[in-house]
């Protein structure tokens, strides 16, 4: 029972049809088309045109989406699961993992592994249900180039080793058969923009393309701030852009099911006399994501800290980057030549002396 | 692009002229409601609008990781990379540099940066079977005047630097034709040269690596302490402009870079921007650091190494940050013949 003040017809003609008196879209589909034009006060074409909007029955961005008024009980009870990032300390501060139908921002310096969350996200994402993820499938934007598929490839062969590594069921197992570094590739959609126009565009029709591919779960844009932080003739423009972009990107997330991630780059801001390092593109656009995280280093660790979540406590957990992907912060032994050692041998013996407790939780690597 | 060439309803493109929009990609900047609201078009007419603008900016349909990854989809990437020269250096790069995007190479004076920068000048020549590319190299200097009595040193010791290359293949290579050398007395010229002189060069095919060296001179020279801001915007812009012909071509660019010293106060803020253990940082703080995809660096170590009747001072190549890299490093030399990593363990007749 759709209102007619919620319908998607042009203003002029909605105020025409509520002054008649009409209330719902059954309404004005129920009569023949001369009869709405008599009673509505609309031409004849009009009201054909009125009908065949009506009946395409296009669900547009803005326009009375996702349910009118659900209680906070549905809402509740329809909690989506999350994306584990495959560290499981992380994954404990965020409670399961990067939330599906909400937005999160990953804000760091170059090099602290923004790009490499975002990668091991769109092949966690894939894991099959059965192995307790959501055998979904992942969009990745890439405005700045940082994909390299051999690292996408490296990445995919070691989450599947680490699922053989389980011990399975039977329908684990089958689920393995189609759990492979192609399959995790061929269901990793790739788009390039190079400048914010195109970033624009490809958000626009992105909402067509996630009702083509149901089983996307994960969206990710990296960076966002790279092509918004060339210079702008007018910084209100801007400002007015990203406001629009996070609208789309909100609605996205929560009307299509799918988690959005994206990555800010960080910049020097004077604040009280001193040099800060705070995320790119301004106050207002804090205010976007639900949910940021900051990797930084500390202390000569790499530490992940959430910094704003409406659910979560703001706390700071220490991670890695291997070989395989992104990972718990592993014992470090860096030799001279400074290579961070793969913490995967350590913890792969670890996991075959550790019982398996039968729970359906993707078992990630435990951290010292 | 204007509003006419949309295939829409006429009606539609009325409503929009008598909006006065202006051109198709201003649309983009409206949301669903403004553009209701200034065209009185139906939702699902603005629907129908903003699909048809974003169509136009976005022509590629995507693909997916597989189909990169088989080589479906060459002019996104085409699987190669560009050798420097010698398998160790290559090997802490995973084959070389990546055929696209900015590669930053920061080191203090005396390390070694130009040579190595000199050297992949040469080996881009080569076709791609070698490493190379099959094309020539821009050098774009701003500091000294090109060192061009050491590049014909190496293009003459070619032979014995690579090889692994047949020597009729690297005799048949005219390696001084195919580098062209330019040099930016100030940022004008540099924005000059970058904005007119390269595309010319590269819409011939005349060129599929661009070298500047070096990033820092002229944005420290020209701008004062208390400039920041204003050496920001410089500096955005010619990264932009970079980063535009680098997508446009395909075009791998190396920025030679100097460093300064790390401050005692913000050990943490620029951590990640350098090796850990460096006093050190590339030049340029944060907002060039943005822009780089790669960034390595090159020291000079104590102690000597020696290779056969040759001697060289200890450097040492390490990866500080890139995309699809371990932080690696190894040892190299600079010899007569050009830049060779050393395979752990080196060689030293001088303890460290």
């Amino acid at each position: 029972m759709k209102p007619v003040s919620a319908s998607p017809l042009s203003p002029s003609v909605k105020v025409k049809l509520l002054n008649a008196g009409f209330l719902t879209s059954e309404e004005l589909l129920q009569l023949k088309p001369l009869q709405l034009s008599k009673e509505g006060g609309l031409s004849l074409e009009e009201a054909l045109e009125v009908q065949q909007i009506l009946r395409e029955g296009v669900d547009l961005p803005g326009e009375g989406g996702a349910g009118l008024g659900s209680t906070a009980l549905e809402l509740l009870q329809q909690e989506e699961r999350s994306i584990v990032t495959f560290c499981s300390r992380l994954d404990a501060a965020l409670g399961g993992g990067i939330p599906v139908g909400k937005t999160t921002e990953l804000c760091g310096t170059p090099g602290m592994g923004k790009t490499q969350l975002c990668l091991q996200l769109c092949i966690d994402v894939q894991i099959p249900e059965c192995f307790g993820g959501l055998g979904g499938e992942a969009v990745f934007v890439d405005t700045e180039g940082s994909l390299v598929v051999q690292r996408v490839a490296d990445m995919a062969q070691a989450a599947v080793q680490h699922c053989c590594l389980q011990d399975q069921d039977a329908e684990q197992r089958d689920a393995l058969k189609d759990f492979t570094t192609e399959s995790l590739l061929g269901h990793l959609y790739l788009m390039r923009c190079h400048d914010y126009v195109e970033l624009l565009a490809q958000v626009q029709l992105l909402p067509d393309f996630l009702v083509k591919n149901p089983k996307v779960r994960l969206l990710v844009i990296d960076s966002l701030a790279f092509p918004f932080r060339r210079h702008f003739e007018d910084l209100s423009v801007r400002t007015r852009l990203l406001s629009g972009l996070a609208q789309q990107l909100i609605r996205m997330a929560s009307q299509h099911r799918v988690a959005v991630v994206w990555t800010n780059q960080m910049t020097s801001q004077l604040r009280g006399g001193q040099w800060e390092l705070v995320p790119a593109l301004g106050e207002s656009w804090g205010h976007s994501a639900t949910q940021r995280l900051l990797l930084h280093w500390s202390g000569g660790r790499r530490l992940a800290s959430i910094f704003k979540s409406p659910s979560q406590s703001e706390s700071s957990v220490a991670y890695s980057v291997t070989r395989e992907g992104f990972r718990d912060a592993g014992q470090l032994a860096s030799s001279p030549s400074g290579r961070e050692q793969d913490s995967s041998s350590q913890s792969e013996s670890k996991q075959d002396s550790s019982s398996q407790s039968g729970s359906k939780r993707p078992r990630t690597q435990e951290g010292q | 692009m204007s509003i006419e060439q949309l295939e829409l309803n006429p009606r539609i493109i009325k409503a929009v002229n008598n909006a006065n929009i202006g051109v198709a990609r201003d649309i983009l900047k409206f949301s669903g409601p403004d553009l209701q609201r200034l065209t009185r078009l139906s939702a699902s007419d603005v629907h129908h609008l903003q699909t048809a603008v974003a169509a136009l900016f976005c022509k590629k349909t995507p693909v997916s990781a597989l189909q990169l990854y088989r080589g479906e989809c060459p002019e996104w990437d085409c699987g190669l990379r560009v050798s420097l020269g010698c398998p160790v250096l290559d090997g802490v790069l995973r084959g070389g540099l990546l055929p696209w995007g900015l590669t930053e190479l920061a080191g203090p004076s005396g390390a070694g940066k130009s040579q190595l920068a000199m050297q992949l000048c040469l080996s881009v020549q080569y076709p791609a079977q070698y490493g190379g590319l099959g094309s020539g190299a821009l050098y774009i200097c701003t500091e000294d005047s090109f060192p061009i009595r050491r590049l014909k040193q190496l293009q003459n010791e070619q032979p014995s630097l690579r090889s692994d290359v047949p020597p009729d293949v690297v005799s048949s290579i005219c390696f001084s034709d195919n580098i062209y050398v330019e040099h930016a007395a100030d940022l004008g010229a540099l924005m000059a040269c970058v904005s007119q002189r390269v595309p010319v060069l590269l819409a011939q095919g005349r060129v599929r690596l661009l070298v500047v060296d070096s990033v820092a001179a002229l944005f420290r020279s020209e701008f004062q302490a208390d400039q920041g801001l204003e050496r920001s915007r410089h500096l955005t812009a010619f990264a932009t402009a970079l980063h535009k012909l680098s997508a446009s071509y395909q075009l791998p660019i190396l920025c030679v870079n100097q460093v300064t010293d790390v401050m005692e106060g913000d050990s943490n803020h620029d951590a990640g921007l350098r090796p850990v253990d460096s006093k050190v940082v590339p030049a340029l703080g944060m907002a060039w650091a943005n822009q780089v995809m790669v960034r390595l660096m090159v020291t000079r170590l104590p102690g000597a190494v020696s290779m056969g009747t040759q001697s060289s001072a200890r450097r040492r190549l390490e990866v500080v940050f890139a995309p699809h890299l371990a932080r690696d490093s190894c040892l190299f030399g600079v010899w007569r013949e050009g830049t060779r990593g050393l395979p752990s363990p080196p060689t030293q007749d001088a303890s460290s």
